[in-house]
């Protein structure tokens, strides 16, 4: 879809007080760092830079209680999230959830990030330049995926619809924007020096030494899956009432940088070197997954690298790999 | 087909740990402190809430601390607190291992010496003059933890131990399962919580190779992490040392600071990396 | 467009969550037999009636206790049997279940041994301790379709006389196949008749013709490893060996992560995977 409009930069924050009052309005805050919170003041938010943590766990949630056990029977305590109205969404974290779509949507449906991901509302804030200097989002083949896009251009901001449910709910705000007969091109998604990853297939280097740096200096700690805005695997765990017969099956996310990753009843560990789990990440999100999907799971954000301790900037590392 | 006898693995076989029976429907469990502050013991009683379902559940034969007859025998679990640094505490712990079937070290000091086995650190004339063995006629030992002495069964760790593991695991052995120990590092949970990461703001947080469970509570309050729960399987300390010096600390300051809590059970070779900064002892 | 996208807005709202099943939720179940195999292994009959392949798997799930995948070792389709060993707690309560209790499952996963495929085959069926119970699957089968297969040769070991799974089928198996017995320690108070070793030295002494035959494998991974070697040297290629394998899982369904063999998930895309499928052995 292509259709245009544009907005008077000074419609931006009755714009969004305007949501507020309808719907959950979350977006980029700063508190000590920035990040993506329910917001009611539209001042609050903050587009400067990039959240440190991803949308994720607006839609796949890091605590779920997805079984409850009464003592005879197993009920499910699903629920519906509010209508939520995401804002100030990166081209990145926007890919990211439409990565995360496809995982839980894709063979058997996850009902549970059905539930939290129905009723939101994507508004998209592209990238003027790149808000950090780990984003390497132009290596990647990324999507238009929004509901509503907001460009930055000076006095108004260009907005770009990107599906029905987008159309439908500009119609319900439309008095902020003007419409437009403009139609965004690839200049206008370009953002400039974020085609860092040289190397578009990878599948050639998992015997690579240069790992092995970036191993060693590896902490284990699953910051970079926590952070990624597409990791998704999760365990499944059994919290047993202390007070009666009753039991609840908790999901949680997990992180294949974990020994305990891949341990069985027993104690044997599959993928125990902490070169393999490395790796195994770094495959998954820029091979395995486009093997079955038709694109990779990255999408270039770079959390995993700003948010790591030691700094480990694979993107560089695959680059200097010699043949 | 050179490695005959690894064919068929050891069977892990099942693990037999006391349960309740028809004829038995109430295990037995102990609650006692060595040498130490009492706080891992408190940490049991921090479960206001749930105290009244837990003796409902468990017949609580010892806990001297807050009892007053107690039957000290026939133990299916027993919790230690605290570590030995008495002849006194050594006879204890042996008289109650021989009367217990599983033991459990409860908190750092039972786990891995803590804060009071900082002293094996230091020169005895430091300290010598404030023993007590001449005026109460304690007879002191090294201070060590408690699996340098007897066999231990499960640990549950930290300074102190968080009071919902003592529940989770009581609920476990109630329903006849094996607890999970936690070998996650504190990252884990901390980054869940949606923390600033500390060491980005300079501070020497030894949370990524820490041992985690404790749901990341001193970072969620804006306090680094000092390592209570110990070193996890899987700590890559050359890396996390290597991290620290880059921050500005020194060799002498990481190794004091990841020796306060993970004390003497740190893994030698991690020791080794602290020997280039040749400081006594 | 805005005026067509309204309604689809509204329909898409109703279409998910609520309707979807849920993946998670298993179903009550009840035991209908508990016998004891060995000390630490069991069988466990349940009342479902299920259609599944063999070397399909199901999520068992004990309220309080938690969920483990468990191989089918039956191809009846009237009763499920399922045969565990004691590793852990969720195989440890299951061994207190006895007629009449409840337990739920959620399942059949993964794909099976491709015996349908395979007809015309001759079948060579290789199995180490406990991996013996997912063969019992297509041994049953077969059984019910002997016909369709050449020459079948069972090659079974485990690590003494005590371990050896289903000895009440062993004569019924002996009259009709090629059975092969093996243990890698007889203690000298058994009865215990066939080898004495390991079962890829069974094998290596075995004739098998390589064209025209498969082989299905389940064991320890070293042993399946070992065997695959082997089955190489005497002339079989990776496509005509199927192995299944073991990887920790939490969903079953393809979400969670934890089974993966590099791009391979072992719960949708196995756990019976053809040797060259992962690669060879993993680990």
């Amino acid at each position: 879809m292509t259709a245009a409009y544009s907005m008077n930069r000074a419609n931006l924050n009755p714009f969004l007080s305007a949501i507020a009052g309808d719907f959950e309005l979350i977006a980029p805050v700063r508190t000590d760092i920035v990040r993506f919170e329910a917001v009611s003041d539209p001042a609050k938010i903050c587009l400067d830079e990039q959240p440190f943590f991803p949308l994720k766990e607006f839609f796949f949630r890091k605590h779920e209680v997805i079984l409850k056990f009464d003592g005879k029977r197993f009920t499910a305590p699903l629920k519906k999230a509010p209508k939520r109205v995401f804002f100030g969404v990166r081209r990145c974290d926007l890919n990211g959830v439409l990565h995360q779509d496809m995982v839980f949507s894709s063979g058997v449906a996850d009902p549970y990030y059905a539930a939290q991901r129905e009723d939101s509302l994507l508004i998209g804030f592209h990238c003027n330049e790149a808000p950090s200097e780990h984003c390497f989002c132009g290596s990647l083949d990324l999507k238009d995926f929004h509901d509503l896009m907001f460009f930055d251009r000076g006095e108004a901001y260009l907005v770009q619809v990107g599906s029905g449910k987008g159309a439908a709910f500009l119609k319900k705000f439309k008095k902020f924007f003007t419409a437009s007969d403009y139609a965004v091109t690839d200049e206008d998604r370009f953002i400039e020096g974020v085609d860092k990853l040289k190397v578009k297939d990878i599948s050639g280097v998992y015997d690579n030494p240069g790992w092995k740096p970036m191993v060693d200096a590896c902490l284990s700690c699953g910051a970079c899956t926590t952070l990624c805005p597409t990791c998704y695997c999760f365990e499944l765990r059994e919290v047993p009432s202390l007070q009666d017969e009753s039991s609840e099956r908790v999901r949680e996310w997990s992180s294949c940088q974990l020994k305990e990753f891949t341990k069985v009843s027993g104690g044997f560990v599959y993928r125990e070197s902490r070169e393999d789990r490395f790796k195994h990440r770094i495959f998954h999100q820029l091979d395995y997954f486009k093997e079955k999907n038709g694109v990779n799971l990255c999408v270039g954000c770079g959390r995993c690298i700003t948010g790591c301790p030691t700094r480990i900037d694979f993107v560089t590392g695959i680059n200097e790999m010699k043949a | 087909m050179t490695e005959q006898t690894q064919v068929h693995a050891a069977p892990a076989g099942p693990v037999f740990w006391p349960k309740p029976t028809d004829t038995n429907p109430k295990l037995r469990v102990g609650f006692f402190g060595l040498t130490g502050c009492a706080g891992c013991q408190l940490s049991v009683l921090f479960n206001e809430d749930e105290i009244l379902r837990l003796v409902e559940i468990i017949d609580v034969t010892a806990f001297p601390f807050v009892r007053e007859r107690n039957i000290e025998r026939d133990f299916d679990f027993l919790f230690v607190e605290g570590l030995v640094a008495s002849r006194n505490d050594l006879e204890t712990l042996q008289k109650l291992r021989e009367r217990t079937k599983v033991l459990v070290a409860l908190g750092a000091c039972a786990h891995t010496g803590c804060v009071p086995a900082y002293r094996n650190f230091t020169l005895k004339e430091n300290y010598e003059h404030l023993l007590y063995v001449k005026d109460r006629g304690i007879e002191d030992i090294n201070p060590s933890p408690v699996d340098d002495y007897v066999k231990i069964d499960h640990t549950i760790p930290g300074c102190p131990p968080d009071k919902r593991e003592i529940l989770s695991f009581i609920t476990d052995i109630v329903g006849g399962n094996k607890p999970k120990t936690f070998n996650n590092p504190v990252c884990i949970e901390c980054r869940r919580n949606n923390n600033a990461c500390l060491l980005e703001s300079g501070k020497p947080c030894l949370g990524p190779v820490t041992r985690g469970g404790c749901n990341a509570v001193c970072v969620n309050g804006g306090f680094e992490c000092w390592g209570c729960r110990g070193l996890t399987d899987d700590a890559n300390v050359p890396a996390m040392v290597k991290l620290l010096e880059e921050k500005g600390y020194s060799k002498e300051f990481i190794r004091d600071r990841m020796r306060m809590f993970a004390g003497l059970k740190m893994p030698a070779e991690v020791e080794i990396i602290f020997r280039a900064a040749n400081n006594k002892p | 467009m805005e005026t067509k996208s309204k309604p689809r807005a509204r329909t898409a709202k109703k279409a998910i969550a609520l309707t979807v099943s849920n993946p998670f939720m298993p179903t009550e179940c009840k035991v209908t037999k508990f016998e004891r195999q060995t000390t630490d292994t069991y069988t466990l009959k349940l009342s479902a009636k299920l259609v599944h392949e063999p070397g399909q798997f199901v999520q068992v799930t004990l309220p309080r206790v938690g969920e483990c995948p468990i191989s089918i070792s039956s191809y009846s389709g009237e009763e499920l049997e399922l045969n565990i060993k004691q590793v852990g707690n969720m195989t440890n309560a299951l061994a207190e279940l006895r007629k009449g209790d409840t337990v739920y499952i959620r399942g059949p996963y993964g794909k099976g041994y491709p015996v349908k495929e395979l007809k015309g085959n001759n079948l060579i069926m290789i199995g180490g301790g406990c991996g013996i119970a997912p063969l019992k699957g297509i041994i049953e089968y077969v059984e019910r379709h002997r016909a369709d297969y050449g020459k079948i040769q069972l090659f079974f070991g485990c690590r003494t006389p005590e371990d050896l799974l289903f000895k009440e089928h062993h004569n019924r198996w002996k009259d009709k196949f090629d059975l092969s017995l093996s243990v890698d320690q007889n203690p000298a108070n058994t009865c215990f008749e066939g080898n004495v070793g390991f079962v890829t030295a069974m094998l290596e002494k075995a004739s098998l013709e390589k064209d025209g035959s498969v082989a299905f494998m389940c064991g320890p991974p070293k042993m399946m490893a070992a065997a695959a070697q082997v089955l190489h040297a005497k002339g079989f290629h990776d496509d005509q060996i199927f192995v299944s394998a073991e990887r920790l899982m939490y969903c079953a369904i393809g979400k969670c992560c934890h089974c993966m063999i590099r791009e391979k998930f072992t719960c949708i895309d196995g756990p019976v995977f053809r040797y060259d499928e992962i690669g060879g052995i993993q680990e």
